[in-house]
């Protein structure tokens, strides 16, 4: 393959696929401000505008779940706000043009808003829309109008909720230029099995048509490739019928819970609590709680089942808990911190889970996320087993908590480390940031190294060890982790088999030979690099 | 003759786009004309959240409310409603 381009990212998947790149252009370039001098003609082409708008956040409204639902019916209050309207119709008699207009009013309200810090957001989603309303009118399609049929390969800077909820079947595989490994793009390929390249610099390169290998394995791109191109995953051969260490699965719903019970997955890793409450109103009644818990905990596969409670915050708001818009979300009042306003929420959510355990007999191990001091340690596990018979322990996400590890003997029964946030904190690398994508790889030898102390310290202290983000589902990443004296990790239902596997390849001795060369290796691409020619050789 | 209160601002982070939005899609679906703004100072259209929040009204804050159409006793319960959207 000599004359075959390649151009380089990081891969999300293991499997690779080729197919006809169409690209989805960030920004297209909006006509400049006229006049016009059909006032009638102007506000008509407004109102169908705004209504073929109204139609389209209606729509992914619809496909979203609760908490994205309720962003787009906040969008369409403000898109259809009757003096904003009014405004622009004022303008259109003033001799503009619809787009023009419209422009103008949005840039009006966004003054009146504006040098309010609690508006910044507001602003910059009603700039937005002012765009997705010009383009309407200029005929060009902001919304990603995708082809149901064919094989495509979607390309584009990196692509957002309202984004990824048009993907139609013909999306065969994804490259983004920007992105990481943890960014929603990447989440949302995990999860429903679209081979992904991000990160991808060189991704404008690509033309409409182009028929291109995406080989994630091989964290690449091919143009003009073919699957005989393509990187093979290693393939693991189970030498051994159980995993060297234990492989659990990351719920956040009962179908998740049913589909983890199909796997080989010793139990649950992780069950994300707060897809229960992100569409509620109201806080729902301990009666209602413990009805939800207990028909996802009879559900899960057989082993321990690790609950995680509320993981909110003023980006990820759940509409019963009061949170205030915040600078920096990710560094602001979320998971744990919510219990200083919010003591008796986080109590329900445990009496209800202590219900649950009861009603269905199974083995219920909380924790706490977002901790940063010993001191929340024990309030949180002080607090939980006044109230129920769990195993009790906390997330390790900031590198505060991860430097006092030792100090939680005799406080915590476990641990469990969230990579994905544990890296943004770790690199102050803000994980919603495309252009950040490449420090957030697990590979990154900061992030192995301070994995290794955790597991280190846990051990001393007698503290299992767990580690329930994405990069538990990468099944070599995997092998890193057991070989650094991790106990168990958690990954996706969809990855908990090939982890298992993987994981059965190979004795602790030779895992722990493999960290070892990630633990020397002083870059992301060397540590990969290393592990993944052991693994081959 | 217009049923007419006040309420006051309990959200910690003032009158913000969430509870501007909840209280318009309270206004929509009454179908009524509700008018909410400082005490003493220019009302706006509750169904207009763009101007509720240029209001930037703060925690702490009164703000007077008129409903068109409507007799002491149901202006009495929406008002309520309002304020509870008001809470936080």
């Amino acid at each position: 393959m000599a004359d075959l381009k390649v151009l380089s990212g990081l891969g999300v998947g293991l499997n690779s696929v080729i197919g006809d790149v169409f690209r989805v252009l960030p920004h297209a370039t909006l006509p400049p401000r006229a006049k016009s001098t059909n006032a009638g003609a102007e506000t008509e082409a407004l109102r169908e505008a705004i209504a073929s708008v109204a139609g389209e956040l209606a729509t992914l409204g619809h496909r979203a779940d609760g908490a994205s639902a309720e962003i787009f019916e906040a969008l369409t209050y403000l898109l259809e706000d009757e003096e904003l309207f009014e405004l622009a119709e004022s303008n259109i008699s003033s001799g503009w043009n619809a787009a023009s207009a419209y422009a103008m009013a949005v840039d009006e309200f966004g003054e009146l808003l504006g040098g309010d810090p609690t508006f910044a957001e507001r602003v910059a989603d009603l700039q937005d829309l002012s765009k997705r309303v010009q383009s309407k009118i200029a005929g060009i399609e902001l919304l990603l109008n995708l082809p149901t049929s064919g094989s495509l390969i979607l390309v584009g800077e990196d692509f957002s909720p309202a984004d990824t909820a048009q993907f139609t079947e013909a999306i065969k595989g994804v490259i983004t230029s920007k992105g990481g490994p943890t960014s929603h793009t990447s989440i949302i390929c995990r999860s429903r099995n679209i081979p992904a390249v991000v990160s991808c610099a060189q991704a404008d390169e690509l033309e409409d048509g182009d028929s291109v290998l995406v080989d994630p394995v091989g964290d690449r791109v091919v143009i003009g490739g073919t699957l005989s191109d393509a990187t093979a995953a290693i393939e693991f051969v189970a030498m051994s019928a159980e995993p060297i260490i234990a492989v659990r699965s990351n719920i956040g719903t009962l179908a998740d819970a049913e589909l983890a019970a199909a796997t080989k997955a010793e139990g649950v890793g992780l069950f994300r609590t707060e897809l229960l409450y992100l569409s509620e109103r109201k806080a729902p009644s301990v009666e209602q709680q413990t009805e939800h818990y207990s028909k996802v905990l009879a559900a899960a596969p057989t082993g321990p089942i690790v609950v995680r409670t509320i993981d909110a915050g003023s980006d990820k708001p759940v509409p019963f808990l009061s949170m205030g818009e915040e600078e920096n979300p990710a560094l602001g009042v979320r998971g744990y911190r919510l219990i200083v306003e919010h003591r008796s929420f986080i109590e329900s959510q445990l009496v209800s889970l202590e219900g649950a355990r009861q009603a269905t007999g199974r083995e219920v191990w909380v924790m706490a996320p977002m901790i940063s001091t010993v001191q929340e340690a024990a309030d949180f596990c002080e607090l939980a087993k006044s109230i129920g018979k769990f195993k009790v322990g906390i997330m390790v996400e900031t590198p505060s908590i991860s430097a006092m590890i030792g100090d939680l003997k005799g406080i915590v029964d476990f641990v469990s480390v969230g990579t994905n946030d544990l890296s943004q904190y770790l690199f102050a690398a803000d994980r919603m940031n495309p252009a950040l994508g490449a420090l957030l790889t697990p590979w990154q030898p900061a992030l192995i190294r301070t994995l290794a102390r955790i597991a280190a310290d846990g051990k001393a202290a007698g503290i299992s060890v767990g580690v329930c983000g994405e990069s538990a589902s990468d099944p070599t990443f995997a092998i890193v982790l057991a070989g650094l004296g991790v106990t168990s990790v958690s990954a996706s239902p969809s990855q908990v088999n090939v982890v298992a596997k993987a994981l059965s390849s190979l004795n602790l001795v030779e895992a722990k030979a493999i960290a070892d060369l990630a633990l020397s290796a002083t870059s992301a691409e060397e540590s990969k690099a290393s592990v993944l020619a052991a693994l081959a050789g | 003759m217009a049923y007419q209160s006040s309420v006051e601002v309990l959200d910690p982070i003032g009158l913000h786009a969430r509870p501007a939005g909840q209280i318009v899609k309270l206004v929509k679906e009454l179908g009524l004309e509700v008018k909410i703004g400082p005490v003493g100072g220019a009302m706006v259209s509750a169904g207009s959240p763009l101007r509720m929040m240029a209001m930037k009204a703060k925690t702490g804050e009164q703000l007077a409310l008129e409903i068109e159409g409507v007799d002491d006793a149901r202006g009495a319960e929406i008002a309520a409603e309002i304020q509870e959207l008001l809470k936080g």
